[in-house]
């Protein structure tokens, strides 16, 4: 699974410790999930989702081989 | 999300503090006495001077690594315990092969017993904390951006 937490952060100008308060997770959540590292549960990328006022497909895309 | 049975923050230190002052009590049990060839003779004997010895020391060992490896993060959160049931696979994984192992090669049914009691917990907590160190280069190298 692929995201655009990256982008999205940019566009509302928030770092990753601002986007892991909002959400109550470790800002090393936030980095190994934008690194494609870690997968989150359905939660907390709705909450992710959430604080970028998007449909969550918008933010996270299955790739190909998912 | 919410992580049970896990001991509170600090708990962590008791722990280290708990296995680092088991150290020195066995070295001191090994080098000073106790273990003089003389008092073998007693050694079966339940609650005997040497076999209570044995246990508050392994107690002692077992117990600071328990509160170290089962307490928990600064934050909680899905990856960490993701992080943490990898970390605990991975720690069983070797136990079993040393242990399959051990008993294969050796049969000092007391030493392996020793080793199953420590691999486990001793793994975990360096798997563990190796991952999280990994986390928090990669944070710093990334740059909070």
């Amino acid at each position: 699974m692929k995201n655009n937490i990256r982008v999205e952060r940019a566009i509302k100008n928030i770092t990753q410790a601002d986007l892991a308060d909002l959400i109550g997770v470790s800002r090393q959540t936030i980095n190994t999930i934008e690194s494609n590292r870690y997968v989150p549960s359905t939660v907390l990328a709705l909450k992710i989702a959430r604080v970028f006022e998007k449909p969550v497909e918008e933010v996270f895309f299955l790739e190909d081989n998912d | 999300m919410r992580t049970r049975f896990l001991f509170p923050y600090w708990c962590r230190y008791l722990g280290y503090a708990l296995f680092l002052i088991h150290i020195p009590v066995v070295l001191f049990q090994k080098i000073l006495g106790f273990d003089i060839p003389g008092q073998h003779i007693d050694n079966g004997g339940l609650f005997s001077p040497h076999h209570l010895f044995i246990m508050d020391t392994t107690l002692l060992m077992a117990l600071g690594l328990f509160l170290a490896a089962f307490s928990k993060e600064k934050i909680e959160d899905e990856q960490i315990s993701q992080l943490r049931l990898d970390s605990l696979q991975w720690a069983i994984y070797v136990n079993y092969v040393l242990l399959i192992v051990s008993l294969i090669l050796s049969s000092d049914t007391e030493h392996i017993l020793f080793l199953n009691l420590l691999v486990p917990l001793v793994f975990f907590i360096v798997r563990f904390q190796w991952k999280l160190f990994q986390n928090n280069r990669m944070l710093k190298r990334d740059g909070n951006v």
